[in-house]
């Protein structure tokens, strides 16, 4: 009897596509080392405590199970949160310069809908201690070019500020109420909504102008600095606009600028982020495999106040991706085989060792048919269809070619296998 | 470049295909009839699809329809990451808790809904603070608490023709429903020069 022991949200990774997926992780691993990013890793565990006061992620999403002395722990839900933890306890300079990279699996109860992965493998950078708009231009040259490197060129990111509207509502009276349900609005782009909604809010016509024209700052970054610059009605704003432009003058330099976008509607309602937020798009589906952005306070609750910034890409999606426009690494590596009679079994060691040499890939069998029937049931089979296939009688090597048995230079096997 | 409408299939698609014509694109090819599935307009820049109201978002949010047209009910029961730009105000009628009037629910018992719209019915009496059992159905839903089988039902509101042959009434109104012009995240940046003018003309025909 067969049963299911699938668990909804959770799923193996078959061999060909492991092999891409770690041929992909130590591809984007070394592109982070080359600027400096050393890799680390948290435990798959975590207290329950570091998340309950965490807006970020909401408690029904962990996933909880208690210990032998009764702690409440919880599977790893985000990355970035045990990181900088890690910084602060390992680095209690404020001042140092921290590089992290990371490649890990973190895990969320998502109760609906049951297709959604609730394990997602994660890999990106974590850059603490560095508040200028060079960190924060190269964290997001870094999330591009680890698309590129791919191969993936229909790249895009949506580049926001959370200040901007932030320092915008600081100088409204308005009840927290109004200010989610604007935040809510403005992220929807939901401009008759959000007219609908204002005319029932006492604020002066001029403010409600500008918080109407928040929805449409989006688009090329040229276009969009100009109409915000009309907006500001502060000193902070217009610090915003400054750091923003700065950050695009670097990817400029850096020749990315034409992946960015802007897009100013960005609100910290459900998340950590402080300035710079990002998300990267990969075609056109609306789901972004790349999120990122700075979080100056996050490591304060840890004893440190430390600015930072980074980025994780959703790998898998990626690979989903990757497959369907065929840019995935294949394994093609070809296998020998190599078959014996019983009494030719060290001689067929013998030879293996001499391929693995070589580094070739090589299996061993023992014969137990005849080897035309040997041939036609490994050729059936897809895990060996285009093996090579060999036969050892009386310590004499064959190679098959064809259905025919071709005797088998052992001193070949050096120029044979590259 | 196209831009790719995906329509909720019945009133919604009838109103917001008038709407286009309206806008001056015409499809040679459309007619209530058709078993076609896509159709493009004479000029080839705009393309539409007729799906089922609920698949209206994930075609937009994946990116497979650039636009779409859909009532607020499906987009409160189904969220999707897409951008919500325009309230069309076509379609307009009114979520409901409907049910008998002056029938008040037994004491500590737990209010029995039935509904096509669980995700919404919850959400609604949560916030209230009242427990509820839901009690999700497809269709004919006035007819759960005609039987027995709920104590009020959750549903669209349009004249109240259908609440009032039963002996039904509404009892509690839940918010305004009307059909909404939804983006796809991406394009919208991407196409930026062809979703613009179509969002302004859009606009500007309400």
């Amino acid at each position: 009897m067969l049963f299911n022991y699938n668990i909804d949200g959770f799923e193996n990774i078959q061999h060909q596509d492991y092999f891409s997926l770690q041929k992909n992780i130590n591809q984007l691993m070394s592109l982070y080392r080359s600027y400096g990013y050393q890799q680390i890793s948290t435990p798959t565990f975590e207290t329950y405590d570091l998340y309950v006061h965490e807006d970020s992620i909401p408690s029904d999403d962990l996933f909880k199970l208690v210990n032998h002395q009764g702690k409440v722990l919880v599977l790893k839900p985000d990355a970035t949160l045990p990181i900088t933890r890690m910084a602060a306890m390992n680095h209690p300079n404020s001042d140092e310069i921290i590089k992290y990279s990371y490649q890990t699996n973190i895990y969320r109860n998502f109760s609906s809908p049951e297709m959604v992965k609730k394990e997602i493998t994660q890999i990106g950078i974590e850059y603490f201690g560095n508040n200028s708009p060079e960190c924060d231009g190269e964290v997001i040259a870094l999330a591009i070019l680890s698309l590129l490197e791919y191969g993936i060129k229909d790249v895009h990111i949506d580049l926001g500020h959370v200040g901007f509207i932030n320092y915008l509502f600081d100088e409204l009276a308005l009840s927290p109420k109004s200010k989610e349900t604007l935040f809510r609005y403005i992220e929807n782009k939901n401009i008759g909504d959000i007219a609908t909604y204002l005319e029932q809010l006492k604020l002066p016509t001029d403010k409600k102008d500008i918080i109407l024209k928040l929805p449409t700052l989006y688009g090329k970054p040229k276009t969009v600095l100009k109409e915000m610059k009309k907006l500001c009605i502060n000193e902070k704003m217009e610090w915003v606009v400054e750091q923003i432009s700065e950050i695009y003058h670097h990817l400029e330099v850096m020749g990315l600028s034409n992946y960015v976008i802007f897009d100013l509607g960005f609100t910290n309602q459900m998340n950590y982020y402080t300035d710079i937020n990002f998300k990267g798009y990969i075609n056109n589906c609306g789901e972004p495999v790349i999120s990122g952005g700075r979080y100056d306070n996050l490591s304060e609750k840890f004893g440190i106040p430390r600015p930072a910034c980074g980025f994780a890409i959703d790998l898998l999606k990626v690979i989903d991706y990757m497959e369907q426009e065929n840019l995935l690494p294949q394994d093609d590596q070809n296998k020998n085989v190599i078959f014996y009679d019983c009494t030719d079994k060290a001689a067929a060691y013998q030879f293996a060792e001499k391929f693995r040499a070589n580094g070739s890939i090589v299996e061993v069998f023992l014969s137990k048919q005849t080897w035309e029937d040997h041939v036609r049931s490994f050729r059936k089979s897809e895990l060996y269809k285009n093996a090579k296939l060999y036969f050892l009688f009386e310590g004499k090597l064959f190679a098959e070619k064809n259905n025919e048995f071709l005797p088998f230079d052992s001193i070949a096997i050096e120029s044979e296998v590259e | 470049m196209v831009i790719r409408f995906a329509l909720a299939k019945g009133r919604v698609a009838r109103k917001a295909i008038e709407l286009l014509v309206a806008l001056g694109y015409i499809f040679e090819d459309y007619s209530e009839k058709s078993r076609k599935l896509i159709f493009t307009d004479t000029t080839g820049t705009i393309e539409f699809f007729l799906v089922k109201s609920p698949d209206v978002p994930i075609y937009v949010e994946k990116g497979a329809a650039d636009i779409g047209i859909v009532g607020k009910d499906v987009l409160m029961e189904h969220p999707a990451q897409v951008y919500e730009m325009l309230n069309l105000n076509i379609g307009r009628c009114k979520m409901c808790v409907a049910g008998y009037k002056d029938r008040p629910i037994p004491y500590g018992k737990k209010l029995v809904v039935g509904t096509k719209y669980p995700v919404i019915a919850k959400k609604y009496f949560h916030t209230k603070g009242q427990s509820v059992d839901i009690i999700k159905l497809n269709g004919s839903v006035e007819l759960a608490p005609l039987i027995g089988l709920s104590d009020c039902i959750v549903d669209i509101v349009e004249s109240g023709n259908t609440l009032k042959e039963n002996g039904l009434t509404v009892l509690e109104e839940i918010c305004d429903i009307s059909s909404r012009l939804i983006v796809n995240q991406v394009s919208l940046k991407t196409k930026h020069e062809l979703i613009n003018p179509i969002i302004k003309e859009f606009e500007t025909q309400l």
